[in-house]
């Protein structure tokens, strides 16, 4: 990268938000034909610097220079022409319409006005065939997995004449499958010279596809370096600013598991059949499974927020069939859902609110709930759990980071006194140091006697919190694991990929 | 660390500061129609006048309690208007041939039966509030004009609603007060008011944690139904009759002043106390312009310049926050 300039160059960048200043002066290069990864913690404003190259935030300072030229990025059309497309982590499709209108968004082929259907497909389908996906071009998005919408994403982004890609989290929602055809993609893109900045929070995938290794803590790069002179350490140890004691070998002695208290048998509905699973007092069960297995709808379906068609569920010996979710969590379960924004969060009420949903009816007195007791509650495990945030937890749920988000979510069911914990993908969205803390906080509340099931499409939090394990494919489970059978290896084979990372 | 206030930048755009600010604003803004009135009329700021702008505003109000329960919720109530009247003449005729009692108690059950018709269609079938409660609308007002025909129907022996036993003030303001009241109270203090809250804010995530949320929103309905039956009564006792016209555009302006208050169309934000500003904003203006001699039709216009001009604030509000 030394000798030719890069294609884009960014000093000193600088932005505020009201009277916090979120970048404190970032530099940044990105050369054309190599991928550099940008690295950092939620809240570390790795967002707002891409959004700022994007054209959707203007910086307050500082310089970007494309080519050599002081470049002006002040809108996201400016951005685009200067051929600098973001693939945005949020999907932001269309979801009634077609596949072919959506990778074409934007950039509808036309003559004379009219859309040109022809002209439309056949782009959609090269967009398509570039990334080895195989998608009816007819289909309305809508209808498609959270997966494949993310691949329709990245195809329109490769529509056009682009200079430079960004892809913030690109694999978050990928399958196996499909993110290795997203790094065959992103190679091919390498070799014909496009500069390439990839935000992640797997430290693996850096060292898979990255040339440079970029890392934003708390608005200031505080490593950048090419990949060859790292290790994971130094990445983890620039990201988080101090030490992690311990990777995967850090797992506990064994708890012992205690009483049975949940055991489902022959369990079967739209994604998922015939799944047996037991869940002990004070025992992590792992269930893992990539994007389409059925996981998460199997996990739903013990806890009442979608009916099974066939199969028993037993609580703590009683045989039980829940209509409502209400009905799970008067039991003692509580539930954490995949996609923390649209199934999680009370997103305008604070977070105080979004901790004691689930207990209001104990802590009201005849029906009304001061928000002294709310508060109250909050503070305890803002506490306990180290939520940063304010100690009342008063301001809007959304304001918190990822990680202490995903703690709130966590706290409303230690709160309300659950026992059993149903956690689909707990650390989704969630950066390095917040996983290390909820792993710890899960294997803490299973000593403690909880019975938790982690139910994942990401093998680390099974590796790193699981006592036992269970595959699942195509709504099936096919392979059971001991502890001491758990790998990334014996996952992901079970799992039926090709070995990953 | 900086993570509680970078989180808020790291992903979509937030609000902030949600209630405080809004309300504050929207205050300072009466307190300039009140210092622009009384400047302009003498008569203004008299205790009569200041009765005469709470009873003028008391149907509505009582109106937009309901209302302010159910888009808090994410819900929408068009019904209203046309559902009062309806409850008015049902009451009209069921006094005049059984006496006030039976009159009271077929006025409250048809509100609460046009509550039922909303909520059903809403929570049990599905349909879009907007779409279910735009379609009550018309079937009501119909439903007024034919059975009641095309003349006002007389209601005797039936005036409560202006006595005025205390400091002046007309019972049916007292009762928008009172009404008032207690829903503000319901929706700051009660689980049931935070259950709405979660509603709003978002619907799945309620559901997942517990909230019946089908069974709420219906309740939530049924007092916009009841909300109506009290408003038909007090609509009947103050004009003595009821026509087929009575509560024509109604819905709008409980809307208006809903809106005007601060909650929002996306549900999951807003107060009793905010909608009674909007109230009051809308009220004063309306009061003030009519002792100024302005013509009432340009007081519509006023009406609706001030929703947008407001809703606007609020907007470029949110855009200078996120930067």
């Amino acid at each position: 990268m030394q000798g030719a300039e890069p294609f884009l160059s960014v000093r000193g960048i600088r932005k505020s938000f009201g009277p916090v200043e979120v970048l404190h002066g970032v530099d940044l290069d990105l050369p054309a034909g190599s991928v550099t990864a940008l690295l950092g913690e939620n809240g570390a404003g790795k967002s707002t610097f891409v959004r700022i190259l994007a054209g959707d935030h203007t910086a307050d300072d500082g310089a970007i220079r494309i080519d050599g030229a002081p470049a002006d990025l002040r809108s996201v059309q400016t951005a685009r022409g200067a051929g600098i497309r973001l693939i945005a982590q949020e999907i932001a499709d269309a979801p009634p319409l077609s596949v072919a209108e959506n990778i074409t968004l934007g950039a509808t082929p036309s003559r004379w006005g009219f859309v040109d259907r022809g002209a439309m497909r056949r782009t959609a389908r090269a967009a398509l065939d570039a990334l080895g996906a195989d998608l009816d071009l007819s289909r309305p998005v809508g209808t498609l997995r959270l997966g494949e919408r993310q691949i329709i994403e990245i195809a329109r982004a490769s529509v056009g004449r682009s200079r430079c890609i960004i892809f913030d989290e690109p694999t978050a929602a990928l399958s196996d499958a499909e993110t290795r055809r997203l790094f065959e993609l992103i190679a091919r893109m390498k070799a014909q010279g496009l500069a390439i900045l990839y935000i992640t929070h797997r430290l693996d995938e850096v060292f898979e596809i990255a040339d440079r290794a970029c890392v934003l803590r708390d608005g200031r790069v505080s490593l950048s370096a090419p990949v060859d002179e790292l290790d994971q350490r130094a990445v983890v140890t620039a990201m988080v600013g101090r030490e992690l004691q311990g990777g995967s070998a850090e797992a506990q002695a064994a708890a012992t598991p205690g009483a049975p208290l949940m055991e489902v048998r022959g369990l079967t509905g739209d994604a998922f059949a015939g799944v047996d699973l037991d869940l002990t007092a004070g025992e992590i069960v792992g269930l893992y499974g990539k994007v389409g297995s059925g996981v998460p709808e199997f996990a739903a379906a013990l806890f009442g927020a979608d009916r099974p068609r066939a199969g028993t569920i037993a609580v703590e010996g009683q045989q039980v069939r829940f209509s409502h979710p209400a009905e799970a969590i008067a039991l003692g379960i509580g539930f954490l859902p995949p996609e923390r924004k649209s199934e999680g969060l009370l997103g305008v009420r604070s977070a105080a609110e979004n901790l004691a949903a689930p207990d209001w009816g104990r802590l009201s007195k005849g029906g009304t709930i001061s928000r002294k007791a709310e508060r109250g509650a909050f503070a305890r495990w803002h506490a306990a759990m180290g939520i940063r945030s304010r100690p009342d937890g008063g301001e809007p749920i959304t304001r918190l980071s990822g990680g202490n988000q995903q703690k709130v979510m966590l706290g409303r069911w230690l709160q309300n006194g659950s026992r059993i914990l149903l956690l689909v993908e707990p650390t989704r969205g969630v950066d390095v140091g917040a996983r290390e803390e909820i792993y710890a906080l899960l294997r803490g509340l299973a000593r403690e006697g909880h019975g938790i099931l982690i139910a994942s499409s990401d093998y680390e939090d099974i590796t790193h919190a699981a006592d036992r394990a269970a595959v699942m494919v195509r709504g099936r489970i096919t392979r059971q694991l001991a502890r001491d059978e758990i790998s990334v290896a014996s996952l992901t084979s079970a799992a039926g990929g090709g070995l990953h990372g | 660390m900086a993570d509680t206030t970078n989180g808020a930048v790291d992903g979509a755009p937030r609000r902030r500061g949600i209630t405080v600010p809004e309300s504050a604003a929207l205050t300072l803004f009466l307190a300039l129609e009140v210092i622009f009135f009384s400047l302009n009329s003498p008569y203004f700021l008299t205790w009569a006048n200041w009765v005469n702008i709470f009873t003028a505003m008391s149907i509505a109000g009582i109106l937009a309690a309901g209302g302010t329960i159910l888009l808090i919720g994410g819900q929408f109530d068009l019904s209203v208007g046309s559902g009062m009247a309806f409850v008015a003449l049902m009451f009209a005729i069921a006094a005049e041939s059984f006496g006030v009692g039976p009159g009271i108690a077929v006025a409250v059950l048809t509100g609460l039966g046009i509550g039922v018709i909303n909520g059903f269609f809403v929570t049990v079938v599905g349909v879009n509030p907007l779409i279910t409660t735009l379609g009550t609308l018309a079937i009501f007002r119909g439903l007024t004009l034919s059975i009641g025909g095309a003349s006002s129907v007389r209601v005797t022996g039936f005036d409560w609603a202006i006595q005025r036993p205390f400091l002046d003030i007309p019972l049916s303001t007292m009762l928008f007060v009172a009404v008032a009241v207690v829903v503000g109270l319901l929706l700051a203090r009660t689980v049931y008011g935070r259950t709405i809250y979660a509603i709003g804010a978002n619907e799945t995530a309620a559901r997942l944690v517990g909230i019946r949320t089908r069974r709420t929103i219906f309740t939530a309905f049924l007092i916009s139904g009841l909300c109506m039956a009290l408003t038909g009564m007090v609509s009947a006792s103050q004009l003595g009759s009821t026509s087929g016209t009575t509560g024509v555009g109604l819905e709008l302006a409980v809307v208006t002043a809903i809106i005007l208050g601060g909650t929002t169309l996306k549900g999951g934000v807003g107060s009793m106390f905010g909608t009674v500003l909007g109230l009051l904003i809308v009220g004063v203006l309306n009061n003030g312009l009519t002792l100024m001699n302005v013509n009432s039709t340009w007081q519509q216009v006023a009406a609706g310049t001030l929703l947008i001009l407001a809703v606007s604030f609020d907007q470029v509000r949110q855009r200078f926050i996120k930067g």
